[in-house]
């Protein structure tokens, strides 16, 4: 053991990971300690009122949505890559963008549409008599409907990835055993691209009890909106280091058993796949009836409400809400997240490699380490970068420095998502023919494993650029003065009521992210 | 192929250097010469006041809005190094929280002293009240006789089950009226009135008094509990929405509207002290006070300027009468007492 251990700290990798880990674990430590620091009573009290009913309703909804997640997410994904029907290139790309999508605009817009009085609200009432009740997006449903339809895209792309990059082969061996079609995707597909899905399936959880702009405008009582309510209610911070702590340790928990799904499973692809998949034709029912599907996820996930989102816009450009300070919320924007995600694939790069080249006890404990950050909900990981800044490197508090360690901190996991499988995917022999033939490690970083994981390497720069972009609670709390982003503006307004006014800041948002989608699924990428 | 790649390596390594000393600097000089702001009140309800002291005085502003609590903790976490000259908030506990850290600096302002009665800011004007606003009752009038309530503890009456929205208990308004209430009242009062509050409201906590106005005028609420200038501003966008204002607890014996303040203090390490002077004469002058009025329907503090006349007059009704300052040291019991009743 020790030996090992010796062997190694004398890489300097190791010394790399084990310092960005200790930089991403730092704001939980200080979370943990704040909240066993505190009075007893703190716990007592917490536990007799609020505690049992929003530790369940955090775990319920986290539930329900990866459930339908992984329905909608996984048969779009099967759909586009094993059929051919027209159209299919524009929806397979078409089915990303509900990614671009603040999931609190997805929220306003519906709880708008279904609320009493709105377009929806009145049809209902037309057709089902004045009594009939509209279906309530504040409602448990609604909610995970919401956050399902904002969410399904990490499973898409994930299993989609994975689809493509399979070996037909094993699923051809099942049919000619004799096994149905829909016990072969049970029996070979599904575990076979096992990882990817429940990578994917990690996120959404992560994503849902992480969520704080959806759930407040929805009302629905998850234990980050309580962790948020304690923050700005209160003075003082221990319960809200609580609260936190055990939303911490339930991701972790979540953590460990997708680790446990995951075990032993190894998949190596020695070339890129042995066949190329044969994308059965389908007749004009079925064209018909994968389009109708296709179009009604993306229509209520994407279409309407970014129609909405012009609608207003109009008019909000028609009362002069534009104005040249747009320009510089755009540039902030934009400088932030390219920033926040291009640093996060630096930080995470060799902490997913050598997790999955050299899984010591060590390194994968480092991985799992950098995980506890995405739970940690926004207000509170901005707390503790703050209270962290202060103290240790105070010339960097007031510049946006923070605001990026914050975000890296907070979404490096979803790049670790991408790039960890994306690494594990790659045979380990062809590094090492590499070094038989003469390359350096250097080299054959650069020359076999980067080019290898480009795919990886895109998808997770791409999710976390765009989950900055969206990102609200720690900008609030961190942004230099006179430094406001988009997100930043769509909340003064939106929280205001002027929805409005928020619209053309929302829709800036959703046109800055399109060409980063773009990016993640252009045909490029995934041949790679 | 190595040599390309190194190279490369060499361009993006550069690029990231730029880049990081951007993100240093970024920030850092936007503000270096500005009067900073920081503001819990809603941006579009603020910077209109200060756009006009700008253009007025010449000195630049920048304002940072979040919320008020968030901005008190953010002062805290900052100490010494915070770049804010200037506090404002919609809560006067939340300022006299402030001066019990020490955060904010005592004035001595003449201006002040003559225009802002004493008992709406603090002995030593280490914070300034600017302009009141009352907690009160919103009902809608096709489902509300205006006799059939008489008190804010009324709301927990059974007979309101499921047609009453309130603030989330995060609110500073809702803890601020709490705190009245459980100063004039007692805890089991007002332990009672929570109780009931919760029971009738059932899932209508709403985060924004504006929420609470708009479901009241759908209907889908018959009373709300909010900030008196949300009614005016919904029924200045909307004149036909079917709702009106209750001055509660008129009747003989009762304790009267529950008042508030906004305020502003400056702040213990303030760089640029005599811009944040120049700015809270501005804001308690007569001018200054007419665009709380005007702008955002609240009641002017200055003796001297008028309140919207759409507004219930403010001689017609009496306010609550415990202090302002005492909102602070209420806090933390009331924060309490709102948790054991496990309101949302």
């Amino acid at each position: 053991m020790v030996t090992t251990l010796r062997r190694s700290l004398s890489s300097p990798l190791q010394w790399i990971t084990l310092a960005t880990t200790a930089l991403l674990v730092s704001p939980v430590a200080y979370i943990t300690f704040l909240a066993f620091h505190g009075n007893a009573a703190v716990w007592r009290r917490l536990w007799t009122t609020r505690l049992p009913e929003l530790l369940w309703n955090t775990v319920a909804l986290a539930m329900s949505v990866s459930a339908l997640t992984f329905v909608v997410g996984f048969s779009l994904a099967w759909l586009v890559v094993r059929y051919e029907f027209p159209g299919r290139r524009i929806w397979e790309w078409a089915l990303v963008l509900p990614l671009a999508m603040p999931t609190y605009v997805l929220a306003y817009v519906y709880a708008h549409l279904f609320g009493m009085g709105g377009p929806v609200d009145q049809w209902w009432h037309s057709v089902f008599g004045p009594d009939a009740r509209t279906p309530a997006p504040q409602s448990f449903t609604g909610v995970s409907i919401i956050m399902a339809l904002d969410t399904f895209p990490f499973v898409y792309l994930l299993a989609r990835g994975a689809l493509l990059t399979l070996n037909v082969s094993y699923e051809e061996v099942a049919r000619v055993c004799g096994v149905p079609p829909w016990q072969t995707v049970w029996r070979v597909t599904l575990p076979l691209i096992r990882p990817a899905v429940v990578a994917g399936l990690a996120l959404v959880v992560l994503y849902v009890i992480s969520d704080f702009g959806a759930i407040s405008l929805l009302r629905y009582q998850t234990l980050t909106y309580a962790v948020y309510q304690q923050m700005t209610g209160r003075y003082d911070q221990t319960a809200a280091g609580i609260l936190s702590v055990l939303l911490v340790v339930m991701a972790l928990l979540f953590l460990v058993m997708e680790r446990w799904f995951r075990r032993r499973s190894r998949f190596y692809q020695t070339s890129g796949r042995y066949k190329t998949i044969q994308r059965r034709h389908c007749g004009p029912v079925g064209a018909w009836a994968i389009t109708g599907l296709a179009t009604l996820v993306c229509g209520i996930a994407f279409g309407l409400p970014a129609a909405m989102l012009l609608y207003w816009s109009v008019a909000a450009v028609d009362q002069g809400a534009l104005d040249t300070r747009f320009i510089g919320f755009v540039w902030n924007s934009a400088f932030l997240s390219c920033m926040a995600a291009s640093c996060a694939i630096v930080v995470g790069l060799p902490l997913a490699y050598l997790a999955s080249r050299r899984p010591t006890r060590l390194n994968l404990a480092c991985l799992q380490a950098a995980y506890a950050g995405y739970a940690l909900p926004g207000p509170v990981a901005a707390l503790a970068v703050l209270a962290l800044f202060t103290a240790f490197v105070p010339f960097l508090y007031g510049s946006v420095v923070i605001l990026i360690v914050a975000y890296v901190i907070h979404f490096l996991p979803a790049g670790l998502q991408s790039l960890e499988p994306a690494i594990q995917q790659v045979t380990p022999n062809l590094e090492e023919a590499g070094r038989t033939l003469g390359l350096r490690t250097r080299e054959t970083l650069w020359l076999i494993t980067l080019p290898l994981i480009r795919n990886g390497f895109v998808a997770g720069w791409v999710l976390m650029f765009l989950q900055t972009m969206k990102e609200l609670p720690a900008t609030l709390l961190l942004r230099p003065v006179g430094f406001d982003t988009l997100a930043i503006r769509v909340w003064l307004e939106a929280s205001e009521e002027y929805y409005q006014l928020a619209a053309p800041s929302a829709l800036l948002i959703v046109v800055l992210s399109l060409p980063a989608l773009l990016l993640l699924v252009s045909r490029d990428w995934r041949t790679a | 192929m190595l040599h390309m790649i190194h190279r490369r390596l060499r361009w993006l390594f550069v690029l990231m250097m730029i880049s990081g000393c951007l993100a240093i600097t970024e920030g850092h000089t936007e503000a270096a010469d500005s009067l900073v702001v920081y503001s819990g009140r809603a941006e579009r309800l603020i910077k209109p006041v200060l756009d006009d002291f700008q253009t007025k005085t010449g000195i630049q502003v920048e304002l940072l809005s979040s919320g008020t609590t968030e901005l008190v903790n953010r002062l805290k976490a900052e100490g010494e190094r915070s770049p804010a000259d200037v506090l404002i908030t919609n809560d006067a506990g939340s300022l006299e929280y402030a001066r019990e850290l020490n955060l904010l600096r005592p004035l001595s302002l003449r201006e002040v002293d003559q225009a802002i009665p004493s008992q709406f800011r603090a002995p030593d004007n280490s914070w300034i009240g600017l302009s009141g606003r009352f907690w009160i009752l919103v009902y809608n009038t096709q489902q509300v006789k205006p006799d059939q309530i008489k008190s804010l503890l009324d709301l927990a009456d059974p007979r309101w089950k499921g047609k009453i929205a309130i603030p989330n208990a995060g609110s500073e308004y809702l803890q601020a009226g709490v705190s009245v209430i459980k100063a004039t009242n007692g805890d089991e009062r007002t332990k009672q009135f929570l109780t009931g509050l919760k029971a009738n409201a059932g899932t209508q906590v709403y985060q924004k008094s504006s929420q609470i106005v708009e479901a009241v005028a759908k209907g889908q609420a018959a009373i709300g509990i909010v900030n008196h200038y949300y009614i005016y501003r919904h029924l200045a966008a909307q004149p036909t929405a079917p709702i009106a204002a209750l001055m509660p607890d008129q009747q003989e014996g009762g304790m009267g509207a529950i008042m508030n303040v906004a305020g502003i203090g400056v702040t213990r390490h303030a760089h640029h002290v005599e811009s944040a002077k120049a700015l809270v004469e501005f804001l308690v002058a007569q001018a200054g006070q007419r665009f709380f009025a005007e702008l955002n329907k609240e009641y002017p503090l200055h003796p001297d300027v008028h309140a919207d006349p759409a507004l219930v007059a403010r001689a017609s009704f009496r306010a609550a009468v415990v202090p302002l300052a005492r909102l602070a040291e209420l806090r933390e019991p009331t924060l309490t007492l709102i948790e054991q009743v496990g309101l949302r």
